[in-house]
């Protein structure tokens, strides 16, 4: 059954290496058709009665994969030589027709050609890689055709001209994808084809509509060779391109290189570059390196404008603001300037699919015909895509998918094609489906084989549950859950009991989602993938299916729950005296709202046991409060927004603050309390495979923002630490009782997120969390909404040899990934979240133009940037008309973060309240959005 | 299969396919089935009072082979004749040996065995063939006797506790001189009456050794003389010192006519043949291929080539066919 | 990286149960008591063994059993880059050590009292699986020596890539970084005499992997046997009566 086959491969690095792999062929290679007699039928996943076999070229695969996802196509062989150039070029197709092939509901069959003895073709003397690989395409394709036996048509796709006319030399069918697309007679698949320039079709008439602009725009991309060696010499620069999400012109490079970040301006020295590219630059001469121009809100040539958005909750997503302190600092010295750069060529793509819609144009007169437009993406950093369509009635007022095709160096944008629409702009479940897709929240309803994972509905707690000596039985205790208002997903309960020795007994019970998600299973992958459930305004997207969310581990009221438990004995003093960890059954007495625990601790009338056990949980809690924060946590502010929703219509009704109150922070210290002694207790176990979660140290840099501010109103903080910083955040009381929550949302907003990490990735002293100053932590309290928690619950349950050890925790890089992962996945959450409050802050406005106080919290030159206490969002006030440049009327004064008009009649300066008017205008038709004016 | 190191070319290579295949017709059938390797069960019926021999070993009650071999049966003993192996003494072997250490009162021989011989000083005839007690003096003369990388021949003489002893009482063993030492894998020498031999057409003495150590070299009568000047020639050393006289006694000695020495190179190749071949040693077919190579007026350094191995399988082919029909 | 394609193939086109094609020949040294060549793919090892004879240190002399002992060493022309490879590093006197040990375990050593048997292994050319061909060679090369043994050891690696458990590594799995699982096997006692893997692999998943390991172990053993039977006949039938 083996045949060997050794040959000499290839040259590694620099050095000439000499590769011998052996290379074995089969005879146990299947064609995968059902029709076939000789092979083995069980593999077969071609249809008996498919008309046509299509096999596919390289360039088909890589530049029409949206076209292949489309059901229309289906009866396909995957060479592997096909697959493994697709892997080679570009992962993400890769994976994408990888998921096509595993999809059992459609027909594609991988054939291994590379290994079948028939069809392997060994290089010849003087061929090259790509044309060896072309015949090999070729042979397999003949293979095929007499093996088969004409009792199908095998045709061959491609676009190469090349392929195509020796194909047709040596007698086998091929055909462009074009002809093959026309020839089934469905409009709508031509669109996904990707009209590509080095293809049959060429880029002449799409030229034709703006013969103004057939000249060289950018600058060549130099050839691999060079850029590797101009790399290696030190010439060129390589990183990832980061594009300012508030200005599409200015991109950063991080570059290891040099140890800072390259600051690249404009189009032209962007070269064609799309955000998340890994990109070659080379450094401008110093004396071309920019003056600061990020004062400025307004751009140089862009005809967008700094729009209103949601307050940042963290440096993450907070604007790129790098130039400022430069600019303070840097007076004296011009060396101090960013190095800018322009780049040279684009060693990796990060092109995917973008959500946006077209460029408001004139309808076509006729229906049908082809039609250029530009397509105008959702994320201001893509720059808008040329795209061809036959349907363009339909889609000048939707919202559609785009993918990028190419860029070349004659036109002003890159091309692309359509991929599919989503629905009506402005339409409320568009715009959210725009969210999640950009976010890539995956909001299909769960599959079958996840469902099947599911225990039979309605769930009780068995006998065999109670009788588990693995579980402990609380349902005696009087075990209560406070959470917001109107939640379901109910996964933390809590009991305090008094101890005969004046201790008190405390427990934190959170729901045994693990018991039901067991590793492996389809529903525990789906979850890995979720990461976590999404809140929207309006709705939210589970990582669990709802009988588990909110029925099975919900802790509800009245009902028996399986939990995971852990109980302390702690002293008046709030002092842990002793920790257990057990799998339990509890039956929750009460689940209350924040608002109701709240009234019943204030209360003074109710005397009955479960008042008196929320008070002294109070007291403890307030203790440890207290006791953490004389530790040095932050406590941190956020400009959280409440909405009221209309449950009919589901617009929103009013907008608020969300209030914290004493019950909220409650909960939240036992909750914080529960994941310190988790984390201790997995990691005093799994040393090297613990997933946790730090908060590293604002650098000074990042907390400079917060610093110049301060500065500015007289305000001195001491950052050396986190103690030190939460003094003085406690000590900065101004005369308006606001000051204070500002001044902590400004800090907040310097620091990055927390994130997940493997333990054995980094050195104990970088477990530790600045934010609420403990050396190590996790995340236990929430596994029916967080992936990381049922990663915990898993371990702490080996930890105390309840269950074995899941194997994906042997698997260090495979740990880390799913830390990568869920952080991925959270930070996504968050933005989800971010652009559903931002949407619905839209649609609220909308029919309510409202005068409102505000807080400058930045000064530009040409106006301010506020900050809306009320409904947490910002945006820019200007104080100038757009195009005149108002640089003779007002002047910035730096140090003292003001703005003063010439005649000093007028000035603003940082924090000061002043009075807005907010509306929504539509410059654009279809385009709405917030605009904020001075009053 | 063990691979011969010969550059044969195709026909070549047909012809000693051919040949190795009608040999491999040729052996016994019986024979076949009885070569075993290591851990194979040895077939016995449950016969009681079974002895088990060399290269076998029990677990649970079946005989395994612990070497690879032939199953020899001889009455109630089963063992296993192990082929390619060093060479295993019984007592009465001639073997041929070469001093690698002289020692007191003893010599050390290299035998191809898994330990080094013992030849006592006492269990040697004395150059002067008396019987009598060895003095200190003889012990002092032991180099003169046999120094090191000498090569002589002796007889297994038995075990004692620490190793393997030799003897050499007789005119025949004793230093080998004027020849060439071949080693061959034991296996090919079968035991037999006589190791010694004298082929008188060629002026040559052929030593076969049990023990895989052949020697060729000059024809030397066993005279009392020949002994009487090794053993005269160091007292002349010591006595008389003339230096002149000596050498030229020593080289006429030492001459050897070229003629024989050819014969002695052609009989050497031609148990390097048969060593390369795999066949056995005997003396009439050494002569044989002698014989051949002669006749076909072959160089000596010829029959090292691969057509000459060719020939002599051939010709081996037809000889056993031809004794098989005899029988 | 994609080990086993989708299709059950691994890079080289095996699939994962299967081994790469293995060869032996037996007498490749003249001069040597015992020698052999094994190949296992592209791995390509040379074994020599010399004895038993006489011990050469006195003090290392035994007089109740033989000592073996073993060198292990790379040529300089076994891998890709030409590197001058030290003589006795970390890495050789491991495996020289390990050979030792699993030969000495089924060499029946008291049978040879006071006498000491060599090996030498040397790798001719490394594609992954060194350890394993060193210990086949080592085997063919000893049963040609005639040295009286329990058993045949025989060995095979496997390894547990992308979640599938791989036998026979070659060099590109092997630098994978996932286990490697060597197993030394006596066929006929049904024993593992050597066991050696350099990471963490679960208790069931690690059985699966050992026993397909063995399974390995018991395909090279018969296709050993086949071979010295064969080279037995040979030399039987050759030598004539």
């Amino acid at each position: 059954m083996l045949h060997s086959k050794s040959f000499v491969k290839k040259t590694r690095g620099g050095k000439v290496t000499k590769v011998v792999r052996e290379h074995y062929l089969r005879d146990d290679i299947y064609c995968g058709a059902s029709i076939c007699k000789v092979c083995d039928p069980s593999v077969a996943r071609l249809s008996a009665s498919a008309s046509t076999i299509l096999i596919l070229d390289t360039n088909v695969v890589l530049n029409q994969i949206d076209l292949l996802e489309n059901p229309a196509i289906d009866d396909v062989v995957l060479l592997s030589i096909v697959l493994e150039e697709v892997k080679n070029k570009n992962l993400s197709v890769y994976n994408r027709v990888r998921s096509i092939c595993s999809n059992s509901l459609r027909k594609f069959f991988v054939f291994s050609n590379e290994h079948h003895k028939d069809t392997y073709v060994k290089e010849m003397d003087g061929e090259s890689k790509n044309d060896r690989n072309d015949r090999a395409i070729r042979v397999a394709t003949q293979w095929y055709q007499t093996h088969l036996g004409g009792a199908t048509r095998v045709l061959l796709l491609t676009n190469d001209r090349e392929n195509k006319r020796k194909a047709n030399e040596e007698g086998i069918s091929a055909e462009t994808v074009e002809t093959y697309v026309k020839s089934l007679g469905r409009p709508d698949l031509l669109d996904l084809l990707v009209q590509n320039a080095s293809g049959d079709v060429g880029m002449e008439d799409v030229e034709d509509l703006r013969p103004s602009k057939r000249k060289i725009l950018y600058t060549e991309h130099k050839p691999m060779s060079e850029i590797t060696s101009g790399l290696h010499r030190g010439i060129y620069h390589q990183g990832k391109l980061r594009v300012n999400r508030y200005n599409p012109f200015e991109a950063y490079v991080g570059s290891e290189s040099i140890g800072d970040e390259i600051i690249i301006y404009g189009r032209t020295n962007m070269n064609r570059a799309f955000d998340g590219d890994i990109v070659a630059v080379e450094l401008l001469p110093q004396d071309q390196w920019h003056e600061e121009k990020s004062l400025s809100i307004a751009d140089e040539e862009d005809e967008e404008e700094e729009g209103v958005h949601l307050v940042p909750g963290s440096a993450d997503d907070a604007p790129r603001t790098t130039g400022q302190l430069q600019g303070s600092s840097g007076e004296t010295a011009p060396v101090s300037f960013r190095p800018s750069g322009r780049v040279v060529g684009i060693i990796k793509r990060n092109w995917h699919s973008y959500c946006g819609s077209l460029e408001p144009m004139p309808k076509p007169a006729g229906s049908g015909g082809i039609a250029h437009a530009l397509f105008v993406s959702k994320d201001r950093r893509i720059p808008k895509i040329r795209i061809q369509t036959r349907q363009l009635e339909n889609l000048l007022d939707k919202r559609i998918v785009v993918a990028v095709d190419s860029w070349d160096r004659l036109s002003r944008y890159p091309s692309g094609h359509y991929i599919r629409t989503i629905g009506e702009i402005g339409d409320r479940d568009t715009e959210t489906e725009v969210v999640l897709i950009e976010n890539d929240i995956n909001s299909r309803p769960f599959s079958s084989q996840v469902l099947a994972c599911l225990p039979p509905l309605p769930w009780s707690v068995s006998p065999e549950d109670l009788t588990n000596p693995i579980r402990q039985d609380l349902r005696h205790l009087r075990v209560f859950s406070v959470d917001p208002p109107g939640c379901k997903d109910i996964d933390d309960a809590l009991h305090c009991t008094s101890l005969p020795n004046g201790n008190f007994e405390v427990g934190v019970h959170i729901a045994d989602v693990t018991n039901f998600v067991q590793p492996g299973t389809p529903l525990d992958e789906e979850a890995t993938q979720r990461g976590t459930s999404v809140y929207l305004v309006e709705r939210r997207i589970d990582m669990l299916p709802k009988p588990l969310t909110e029925d099975i581990c919900s802790l509800r009221a009245d009902v028996e729950r399986l939990a995971f438990s852990v109980i302390w004995e702690m002293t008046p003093e709030a002092e842990i005296i002793s920790t257990r960890y057990t799998k339990s059954v509890i039956k929750s007495c009460a689940a209350m709202s924040y608002i109701e625990a709240q009234a019943k601790m204030d209360d003074s009338r109710l005397m009955d046991p479960l008042t008196t056990d929320l008070r002294n949980m109070n007291t403890l809690a307030k203790i440890m409060r207290l006791r953490r924060i004389e530790r040095g946590a932050i406590t941190l502010a956020s400009a959280e927004v409440k909405f009221q929703i209309d449950t009919e219509t589901h617009d929103p009704l009013d907008i608020g603050m969300y209030q914290i109150r004493e019950a909220n922070q409650m909960v939240e210290e036992f909750m914080l309390a529960a994941n310190v002694s988790v984390s201790e207790k997995i990691l005093k176990h799994f040393p090297l495979c613990s997933l946790l979660r730090r908060h590293p140290i604002p650098t000074r840099e990042m907390l400079q923002p917060l610093l110049l501010t301060a500065a500015a109103v007289g305000l001195n903080l001491d950052v050396s630490s986190s103690k030190a910083l939460a003094d003085s955040l406690d000590r900065a009381v101004g005369d308006d009782p606001y000051f204070n929550k500002l001044i902590r949302i400004l800090a907040t907003r310097c620091m990055t997120q927390a994130v997940y990490f493997c333990s054995g990735d980094l050195s104990p002293p970088e477990y530790h969390h600045y934010g609420l100053a403990t050396p190590i932590y996790t995340h236990f309290t929430s596994p029916i909404r967080r992936y990381a928690d049922v990663i915990v619950h898993r371990l702490l349950a080996a930890s105390l040899g309840i269950y074995k050890l899941p194997v994906i925790f042997q698997d260090r890089p495979q740990l880390t990934s799913i830390a990568d992962n869920l952080n991925y996945r959270h930070r996504n959450a968050q933005m989800a979240s971010r652009a559903s409050v931002e949407l619905h802050t839209l649609i609220y406005f909308r029919k309510r133009p409202t005068d409102t106080e505000a807080r400058i919290v930045k000064i530009r030159s040409n106006g301010f940037i506020v900050f809306l206490p009320k409904f947490g969002i910002e945006g820019p006030v200007y104080l100038t008309q757009r195009g005149e440049n108002g640089g003779g009327e007002w002047f910035v004064d730096e140090q003292q973060q003001k703005i003063k008009k010439m005649d000093g009649s007028l000035s603003y300066s940082v924090l000061q309240a002043v009075r807005i008017h907010l509306e929504v205008v539509e410059p654009q038709p279809n385009r709405p959005k917030l605009h904020l004016s001075l009053l | 299969m063990r691979g011969l190191q010969l550059p044969l070319n195709q026909t070549q290579k047909v012809r000693l396919q051919r040949a190795l295949e009608k040999l491999e017709s040729l052996s016994s059938k019986a024979n076949s089935n009885a070569s075993v390797t290591i851990a194979d069960s040895i077939p016995v019926n449950a016969e009681d009072s079974l002895l088990k021999g060399h290269g076998t070993t029990v677990l649970n009650d079946e005989v395994l082979a612990t070497t690879c071999g032939i199953i020899e049966r001889v009455n109630k003993l089963v063992y296993v004749r192990s082929l390619r192996a060093r060479y295993k003494p019984e007592v009465g072997d001639t073997i041929v040996g070469r001093i690698i250490e002289v020692a007191p009162k003893r010599w050390k021989v290299e035998i191809n065995s898994g330990q080094d011989a013992v030849l006592m000083l006492s269990s040697m005839t004395l150059p002067d063939g008396i019987q009598r007690r060895r003095t200190a003096v003889d012990e002092l003369n032991m180099r003169s006797i046999f120094s090191e990388n000498d090569v002589i021949c002796a007889e297994v003489r038995g075990f004692q506790h620490d190793g393997l002893q030799l003897q050499a009482r007789s005119r025949k063993f004793g230093k080998l001189e004027k020849g060439q030492l071949l080693t061959i894998s034991p296996y090919l020498v079968k035991r037999r009456k006589q190791h010694f031999h004298h082929l008188e057409q060629y002026g040559v003495d052929l030593v076969v050794g049990c023990n895989g150590f052949i020697w060729v070299g000059e024809h030397i009568e066993p005279t009392d003389d020949i002994f009487e000047g090794q053993v005269h020639k160091p007292e002349q050393h010591t006595t008389e010192n003339d230096e002149d006289s000596s050498s030229l006694e020593g080289q006429e000695q030492s001459y050897t006519p070229l003629e024989t020495r050819q014969n002695i190179c052609r009989i050497a190749n031609a148990i390097r043949i048969l060593s390369t071949l795999g066949f056995n040693i005997t003396v009439d077919v050494i002569v044989e291929i002698v014989n051949l190579s002669s006749s076909l007026n072959l160089d000596v350094h010829e029959m090292l080539g691969p057509e000459f191995h060719v020939l002599v399988a051939e010709k081996e082919a037809v000889q056993r066919s031809l004794t098989k029909k005899k029988i | 990286m994609e080990y086993v394609s989708p299709e059950g193939l691994r890079l080289d086109g095996r699939r994962p149960m299967e081994m790469r094609q293995i060869r032996g020949e037996i007498g490749a040294v003249a001069k040597a008591d015992g020698s052999a060549v094994f190949e296992m793919g592209n791995t390509k090892v040379i074994a020599a063994v010399y004895g038993p004879r006489e011990v050469q240190n006195r003090s290392q002399q035994m007089n109740d059993q033989a000592l073996v002992r073993c060198e292990y060493s790379m040529a300089n022309f076994s891998t890709g880059d030409r590197m001058r490879k030290p003589k006795g590093d970390r890495r050789s006197t491991e495996i020289s050590l390990v050979i030792r040990q699993t030969m000495e375990a089924c060499i029946m050593t008291h049978l040879m009292p006071r006498s000491q048997i060599d090996i030498f292994v040397q790798v001719l050319q490394a594609d992954g699986g060194t350890r394993s061909a060193c210990i086949n060679a080592a085997t063919l090369a000893l049963a040609d020596a005639g040295i009286p043994m329990r058993d045949l050891v025989t060995s095979c690696s496997s390894g547990y890539l992308n979640s599938t458990a791989l036998l026979d590594l070659n060099y590109v799995e092997d630098s994978a970084g996932g286990p490697d699982v060597t197993v030394g096997f006596l066929p006929k006692l049904d024993k593992v005499t050597l066991l050696q893997m350099d990471a963490k692999l679960p208790l069931d998943i690690f059985e699966n992997v050992m026993q397909l390991a063995i399974e390995g172990c018991k395909a090279v053993a018969n296709y050993i046997r086949e071979l010295l039977l064969e080279n037995t006949k040979q030399l039987e039938y050759r030598r004539g009566v």
